[in-house]
């Protein structure tokens, strides 16, 4: 893999490897990046030379140390580099609130953890979907 | 002109002294014993006409200048004219004299002797001020002439003293102070006007009565104590007391103040006293203190105010730590739930096959213990998360709301076969979501705490006021006892087992937080197993706020 089509930013390695179990499955693992905060993020997006080498979805935890998931996100969506990467907030709270504020801010959508393994296919099965767009 | 020596001619006595004062003038001023003769007889002639005749008369010896010159006079005057019995004397008189002039006027009528002087130089002003001392103290010439020098000099005295009396009845008087006077057995002799207009009813003694109808009631049993004490050991006293004026209900304050006077033996022989308003001085003074009370009493609740403050911080910041407190714990729990919740799932789907009944069972149960967890720690969430918002209002639609939460709360509605009676209600300022969360959780207790012998009615009722709304909703449910309709706003306050009612103990503390966000209040009421009824109190208008933005 040379650049990577998924980005998924968390630093729980729990939903890593949940995620990436399902991506296995689906055949998509070598496309997906996992990274553990917003800045980490932000410098690996910085390092890519050529708007085609950006990844084509960024999922965003918003519990994150040093710069978390809503900070991330309105640095993305306020560059112009990388305002147009579609954006999913991958978040254990299921707080109305906060799934509004982040639609706001311009997240494509509010994907709430996974508490079955229906859910988590389903959600891996949404992400990979970006991949082909 | 000036004047010698004054004789009144009102006798046979007053002829002679007349006629002996003329002959020592004209000794004193150089005459010859004829001319002395001369003057002294033309004297004593216009005298004895007077005496005769007049009504008033006296003589006058005098030195005057005339042309020059000095001379000698003798006037003799009278408030009539008796020039008509004096014609012979008059001529007599003239041939003994330089001169001799008469003058009239209505009340006064003058016969003028003159003599002239031959040594001018002898009659110098200290000569003529040595004449008036020898006729001073000229030895009497009789019994009847020292008699009659005392008699004017009392007559004097007497006079002098009517007048004094009277500047100082003019002077206490015009005084604004009351002054009175009293002999030294305590009879008051003396008032003046202005302790008669105040007290209108003046004490006839030092020590009287009278004093009770005067001093202010509270005050007279101590002024009476010290008045008795200063007269019985005849010492000064002065103190402050309210009088009452002139008979009125107006008590002023007053300076009152008793001297006894005191002769050279030490005895004494009577009292003077003072009585001096000072009503504007005690106000003054009085002000002065309420107002230094007042500044005290402020700075005071100033004090307690800043207390209150510091508590209120303090407060503020520990429950403000509660609240982070409880909204981290919930947030970190909710992540390794949700783990064990998806992994025993995970383990159940992916590995049934190797998994025996029971060890699905064990699996079920952990499930929905795990379910359970996850209801109270939202719950949690949300009542944590009340406390910290900073809630923004706006123009809320209550009918379209309830009608939302009727769309949520359809499945149960439905399987309970509930009836909900809904109003028109009017819009008010508020914050949606939350107003949402408030009647949701309102119906759904109806719901759930429902009897089975009857349908649930649910029935909200709104009266509004004028600056607020009263919104009622009543069920028909199993209810509680009264003495619970307290405790069940208290958060984790459960009336139930979780086997009779699941929940988790928040709902209607997160209800009395909605309302109390929206600075209104919530009261239950219910008679068991009949109905209960929840009374909601908002006010139509807020204070608008801003949601503070996840900017950092």
């Amino acid at each position: 893999m040379s650049f990577p089509s998924i980005l998924v930013v968390d630093d729980d390695r729990e939903d890593q490897l949940i995620l990436e179990e399902y991506f296995a499955d689906i055949g998509v693992s070598s496309q997906v990046k996992y990274l553990d905060n917003g800045e980490t993020t932000i410098s690996f997006l910085e390092g890519t030379a050529n708007a085609d080498e950006l990844p084509k979805l960024i999922v965003l935890d918003l519990n994150m140390p040093v710069l978390n998931g809503t900070q991330t996100l309105i640095y993305l969506k306020r560059t112009v580099r990388y305002k147009n990467i579609p954006v999913i907030i991958f978040s254990t709270s299921e707080n109305d609130d906060e799934k509004r504020k982040c639609l706001s801010y311009g997240a494509v959508d509010y994907l709430v953890k996974p508490m079955t393994w229906d859910e988590g296919h389903a959600i891996a099965k949404k992400l990979a979907s970006y991949i082909d767009n | 002109m000036k004047e010698i020596v004054k004789v009144n001619l009102e006798n046979e006595m007053d002829l002679i002294l007349a006629h002996k004062r003329a002959m020592k003038l004209g000794e004193l001023s150089g005459l010859s014993l004829l001319i002395q003769t001369s003057l002294a007889t033309a004297v004593s002639e216009i005298a004895r006409c007077a005496i005769e005749h007049g009504k008033n008369s006296s003589l006058l010896l005098a030195v005057d200048a005339e042309k020059g010159r000095k001379v000698l006079k003798a006037v003799i005057r009278d408030t009539s004219d008796f020039s008509a019995e004096c014609i012979e004397a008059a001529m007599y008189a003239k041939r003994l004299v330089n001169d001799v002039v008469v003058t009239k006027s209505p009340r006064d009528f003058q016969v003028v002797l003159k003599q002239e002087v031959n040594f001018q130089g002898l009659l110098s002003d200290n000569k003529i001020q040595s004449f008036i001392d020898y006729f001073e103290s000229e030895p009497p010439i009789s019994a009847y002439d020292e008699l009659r020098r005392k008699n004017i000099m009392l007559q004097d005295f007497a006079e002098k003293l009517r007048e004094s009396d009277s500047d100082y009845k003019i002077l206490t008087d015009s005084l604004p102070i009351m002054m009175f006077s009293a002999s030294n057995r305590g009879i008051i002799t003396f008032t003046n006007k202005w302790l008669r207009d105040f007290l209108h009813t003046v004490p006839t003694e030092l020590a009287g009565s009278a004093w009770q109808t005067i001093i202010h009631p509270s005050e007279f049993s101590s002024f009476n104590k010290e008045l008795q004490n200063a007269v019985a050991r005849q010492i000064s006293f002065n103190a402050e007391y309210r009088l009452r004026e002139n008979d009125s209900e107006d008590y002023v304050w007053h300076l009152f103040s008793i001297i006894p006077i005191k002769n050279e033996k030490q005895m004494v022989t009577r009292w003077t006293g003072l009585i001096v308003d000072i009503n504007p001085q005690k106000l003054v003074e009085q002000t002065l203190k309420d107002n230094k009370e007042l500044q005290e009493t402020q700075k005071e609740l100033f004090h307690n105010q800043e207390e209150l403050q510091k508590k209120v911080i303090e407060l503020n910041r520990s429950n403000h730590e509660l609240e982070q407190f409880a909204h981290l714990a919930t947030h970190d729990l909710q992540e390794p739930l949700r783990k064990l919740f998806y992994y025993s799932d995970t383990l159940k789907r992916k590995y049934s096959a190797s998994l025996d009944p029971s060890a699905v069972t064990v699996l079920n149960n952990m499930a929905s213990a795990a379910t359970r967890m996850k209801e109270l720690i939202n719950d949690l969430l949300n009542y944590s998360r009340l406390q910290k918002q900073n809630v923004p209002f706006e123009e809320v639609n209550l009918n379209a709301t309830l009608i939302e939460v009727l769309k949520d709360l359809d499945i149960p509605i439905r399987e309970k076969n509930a009836t909900i009676n809904i109003p028109v209600i009017p819009s008010l300022i508020g914050n949606e979501l939350r107003l949402r969360q408030l009647f949701n959780n309102l119906i759904s207790n109806s719901l759930k705490y429902s009897r089975t012998d009857v349908s649930p009615e649910i029935t909200i009722d709104v009266t509004t006021n004028d600056d607020h709304i009263v919104v009622k909703v009543r069920d028909n449910g199993i209810g509680f006892e009264e003495k619970h309709k307290e405790r069940i706003f208290g958060l984790f306050e459960r009336l139930h087992t979780r086997e009779q009612f699941p929940g988790t103990g928040i709902g209607l503390s997160i209800c009395r937080k909605i309302v109390e966000l929206h600075h209104g209040r919530i009261t239950a009421d219910s008679v068991l197993n009949e109905w209960s009824e929840f009374e909601i109190t908002l006010p139509l208008t807020q204070v608008t706020t801003t949601e503070t933005a996840d900017l950092q």
